[in-house]
C-alpha cells in the first residue's frame, strides 16, 4: 500500500497537523506542454493556465471537500449515515471523523481496503495519548501548537510501518 | 435512502459537480507517462486525471462514471453490490442505444424516453 498523505482538521476548520510522503511536482503535465495553438484550450479547459497547487491550498481543498461529502451523504442516507471513503483513477480518500467533530483523512493508492479503523485507532491510541493528555498541550490547537511532538511523530511512524497493511 | 426534493437533488447535482473537479485536482500521485507509442495521435483523454469514481458511506455506494464528452451517470447501490463496472457499461450502453440515437431528443436536455426508462427497469429487475 503506498499512502500519500495524512491531514488531522480540528472543529474550527483548520488543518492541525499534515503529513505528506509525496512531493507535488512543480508543475504538472499538460503546463509543460507546448501549445500549439489555442484552438486546444478553447473549450473551456482553463487547466495548462492553472498554477500548481501548494500545500496550505491542498489542505483546504481537502477539508471543503470532505465537509461537502459528508453533507452529501448525511442528506441523501439520512443522519446516522457517514462517509467513508471515496476513490478516483490515481487515489483514494479515508474518511474518519470523531465525536468532537475532529476529522482524519487519509490519501492513499486506490487498492487499499477501508482504513476507518486505522484512523480510529490513530485517534485513539495516538492523538488522545500523545497530544490530549500531554498537561503543556493548548485545548485547542490554532496552527498546530502542540500536536505535532516528539512522542506523536514517533508514533505515527511506528504505526504506519507497524500496524497499517501492506 | 432518504427521499428528497427535486429542488434538494438539484443543489446535490450542483455540489458534486463541483467536487468530481476537486477530486480531480487533488491527484497526489505523479502523472503517469503516456502510454501510447509517439506515433500515434495525441489524445486530450489520455493521462487527465479522473474525478470521482466511487464513494462509499456507511449506508450505499456512488458509482460515478463520466463520458468522454463529460456527462456523469451516478449509481446509487447497496455497499456491497458486485459488478458495478459491468451493469454501468450496460447502463451506458441503454443510453447511447434509446437516448442519443432518439431523433426526437434534444441534447442536455432531461431525457423522457420511454424505451430508456423500460430498458433500465428491464436491465434493474433481470440483476435483482
Amino acid at each position: 500500500m503506498v499512502l500519500y498523505s495524512f491531514y488531522i482538521f480540528d472543529r474550527h476548520t483548520e488543518c492541525i497537523y499534515a503529513r505528506r510522503w509525496t512531493p507535488r511536482p512543480a508543475s504538472s503535465g499538460t503546463a509543460a506542454r507546448p501549445q500549439s495553438g489555442s484552438s486546444i484550450t478553447s473549450n473551456g479547459d482553463a487547466a495548462p493556465t492553472r498554477k500548481a497547487l501548494t500545500h496550505s491550498d491542498d489542505e483546504k481543498l481537502v477539508f471543503g471537500l470532505v465537509f461537502s461529502l459528508r453533507n452529501l451523504v448525511t442528506k441523501l442516507g439520512g443522519d446516522d449515515d457517514t462517509f467513508l471513503s471515496y476513490r478516483t483513477g490515481e487515489y483514494k480518500l479515508h474518511y474518519y471523523e470523531t465525536p468532537t467533530r475532529m476529522k482524519f483523512v487519509m490519501l492513499t493508492d486506490t487498492k487499499a481496503p477501508n482504513l476507518r479503523q486505522y484512523l480510529h485507532q490513530i485517534w485513539a491510541t495516538l492523538y488522545v495519548e500523545y497530544v490530549v493528555k500531554n498537561p503543556l498541550a493548548p485545548t485547542e490547537h490554532p496552527m498546530g501548537i502542540g500536536v505535532a511532538n516528539e512522542l506523536f511523530e514517533a508514533g505515527i511512524e511506528a504505526f504506519i510501518t507497524k500496524v497499517l497493511p501492506v | 435512502m432518504s427521499k428528497l426534493s427535486s429542488n434538494d437533488y438539484l443543489t446535490l447535482a450542483g455540489s458534486f459537480h463541483g467536487m468530481h473537479a476537486i477530486t480531480a485536482r487533488l491527484s497526489p500521485a505523479p502523472a503517469v507517462p503516456n502510454p501510447l507509442p509517439a506515433s500515434s495521435a495525441p489524445s486530450p483523454f489520455i493521462n487527465r486525471p479522473t474525478g470521482l469514481e466511487v464513494l462509499e458511506s456507511s449506508h450505499f455506494r456512488i458509482q460515478c462514471f463520466q463520458t468522454q464528452t463529460g456527462t456523469k451517470f451516478l449509481l446509487f447501490t447497496e455497499p456491497q453490490q458486485p459488478n458495478v463496472d459491468t451493469m454501468m457499461k450496460r447502463i451506458y450502453e441503454l443510453y447511447a442505444d434509446y437516448v442519443m440515437k432518439n431523433p426526437f431528443y434534444t441534447v442536455e436536455m432531461p431525457i423522457r424516453c420511454e424505451k430508456f426508462d423500460r430498458g433500465l427497469d428491464g436491465f434493474v429487475k433481470v440483476r435483482g
